[in-house]
């Protein structure tokens, strides 16, 4: 016997062309609407995932402008200012702090780097502290320094690559022209540490000629509370402290307003698509009125025949929806650099993160509002009077 | 047509599509930095450039690069020199006419990468040599103009004979001279780089415009 489904997919079939502009348009609202809250989660997630791979929560600096600061963390940088060394003892003792590391960043001025020349930046780390707060950290080559001491260096993956650089070559700090080894090449991480070369923070202090470091990287203690960390961090004396939290915030706000923005666009195309569907579903109603009739009088019962055009507007809403969520896997990337080139800063890695979980919800929605919408059509052709509609024209 | 058959037509294009869409994990290439300032130097007549890209996974895949290194004398070694690397070649124009390129190719010298960008005519000639970047202690010496004047006019047949392995050649190749013979291994680094250069413009641009594949 020939299922409800059954009829109802043929009924779709009887105007193409109309039932395909419908699917468009809930396909159209259903991409938009899953991938602005793919976007919605994924632009989230990678700046968490950004600052969970910077390792540390908080870092301590010496005072100067917090806007450089905060682009020094996300962008990559150069110190501002020195700190004297001995702070780190001082904040290793706090409660809150699980674990402490002491940067040295230090840029020399290569003039062999094109035409005006460049800047070549190193980063001094502790081999015995460092790795600890980057534990995601894989090497493509080689490993860590051997000692605190050594005049060796390990290279984020594109430093390498630019530099040509394998485990056991050479590389040459231009300025103090002094040789380092390379022991260690790393794999890539998508974030700052790409672009950076690792040197012993004994070894880059004894190049640059200072025993001072410019920056500390704190990683609190799981439960402990860091605003209380913070206010303290705040007593020491001509230092500033950057919470990853404080610039997290900051970034979201900045993006709250064009979110609300494109997600109100999302609201109003799938409202646009459900009048779409109500109007489809209406016309063919009203198209098959004499047909409805005789269902009827063969002894269609009015909740058969409403259940019937709401079938209609569920293989609709369903198949525009799937269609529409398979369009937002397809073109993830697509949306991807699309939102990178609009944005002011994106993170690394995935910014429209689309999964089965979120395809599901979004279907869910678009599947009840559609149905909200198919009652209307599916009432009135629930109401047909058998023999007015047989006999009308 | 058939309406399920239509719309499952339309799934598959886009899948292809989005097949071919996907960004490869490119390696890093060798690009002018300040691409508007240095065509004007290297060809002060020109009033444009056109920027293509280029790859031999692209071009000819393995039997390509098989084919190069046979004719470089030496294989593509390290984690770098790779068959995806994208080559920029920058086509220079003056007015409608096109009058030359500009090619550049990353090579491994002793303590860093080393850029090394040939300008070149309709014919493939040397029009000026530049090491846009090298880190060495003698850097100055190797990317001062007066060592780039010495390639000025040769073309890669005068690099045939030139073995980078072994850092011996004939011909031109035999008095081009090391301004710094402390850095030997750059000096020889920069000719391997630009004999795999002019290779490269040869397969890439100028053997399609002879009309040979």
């Amino acid at each position: 016997m020939i299922s409800r489904f059954q009829i109802a997919y043929k009924n779709l079939l009887r105007k193409k062309a109309r039932t395909l502009l419908t699917l468009v348009g809930i396909m159209l609202s259903s991409w938009v609407l899953v991938s602005l809250l793919g976007f919605n989660r994924g632009y989230e997630h990678a700046l968490n995932r950004d600052i969970d791979n910077m390792g540390y929560q908080l870092m301590v600096m010496a005072k100067g402008c917090p806007y450089e600061a905060a682009t020094m963390m996300l962008q990559g940088g150069t110190g501002l200012r020195y700190i004297e060394q001995s702070m780190v003892d001082a904040i290793v003792k706090k409660p809150e702090v699980d674990k402490v590391t002491p940067i040295l960043m230090q840029a020399f001025f290569d003039p062999d780097k094109g035409d005006g020349g460049g800047i070549a930046g190193y980063f001094g780390v502790e081999a015995a502290t460092f790795p600890a707060m980057k534990p995601f950290f894989r090497f493509r080559q080689g490993g860590w320094f051997r000692d605190e001491q050594a005049a060796e260096a390990v290279m984020g993956y594109e430093a390498a690559e630019l530099e040509q650089r394998e485990v056991g070559d050479m590389i040459l700090v231009p300025e103090k022209n002094v040789e380092l080894k390379v022991v260690g090449i790393l794999e890539r991480t998508g974030g700052q540490d790409d672009g950076t070369i690792f040197v012993p923070l004994k070894t880059l202090q004894k190049i640059s000629a200072t025993d001072k470091i410019t920056t500390i990287g704190i990683k609190v203690k799981k439960d402990a509370d860091s605003t209380k960390l913070e206010a303290s961090l705040y007593m020491l004396p001509d230092v500033q402290v950057v919470s990853f939290t404080q610039v997290k915030q900051t970034i979201m706000k900045l993006i709250a307003t064009a979110r609300v923005m494109v997600l109100s666009i999302a609201i109003i195309a799938l409202l646009i698509a459900m009048v779409g569907v109500v109007n489809t579903i209406l016309m063919s109603v009203l198209e098959r009125m004499q047909e409805i009739g005789i269902l009827k009088t063969m002894g269609a019962m009015p909740g058969d025949i409403f259940l019937l055009v709401w079938t209609e507007t569920l293989i609709l809403c369903t198949s525009g929806g799937i269609a529409g969520i398979g369009l937002a896997f397809i073109f993830a990337r697509l949306s991807d650099i699309l939102v990178r080139r609009i944005l002011p800063y994106s993170p690394g890695g995935e910014l429209v993160a689309i999964d089965m979980k979120l395809a599901l919800l979004t279907l869910a929605v678009i599947v009840v509002v559609g149905l909200l919408s198919g009652i209307y059509p599916a009432w009135k052709a629930g109401r047909v009077r058998p023999l007015e509609s047989i006999r009308s024209e | 047509m058939n309406f399920t058959a239509f719309l499952l037509k339309i799934l598959i294009a886009l899948l292809l599509l989005f097949v071919m869409a996907g960004p490869a994990l490119a390696a890093v290439g060798c690009d002018l930095n300040d691409p508007d300032r240095d065509v004007a130097r290297f060809f002060p007549d020109s009033s444009g450039y056109k920027t293509t890209y280029m790859s031999i996974d692209k071009r000819g895949g393995e039997a390509l690069l098989r084919k190069i290194e046979k004719r470089l004398g030496d294989r593509f070694h390290g984690i770098y020199e790779t068959i995806d690397v994208p080559y920029t070649i920058y086509e220079i124009h003056k007015g409608s006419q096109k009058i030359g390129y500009i090619h550049g190719v990353n090579q491994k010298g002793q303590f860093g990468g080393i850029q090394v960008f040939a300008a070149l005519d309709l014919n493939g000639r040397i029009k000026s040599f530049y090491i846009q970047k090298m880190t060495s202690r003698w850097a100055k010496k190797l990317r001062d103009a007066t060592f780039g004047r010495q390639f000025t006019g040769m073309t890669l047949r005068d690099f045939e004979a030139y073995d980078p392995a072994t850092g011996r050649g004939s011909g031109k190749t035999a008095e081009l001279r090391n301004p710094a013979p402390e850095a030997e291994q750059d000096f020889r680094a920069s000719l391997r780089a630009l004999k795999k250069n002019l290779i490269l413009m040869d397969e890439f641009v100028y053997s399609t415009e002879r009309g040979k594949p």
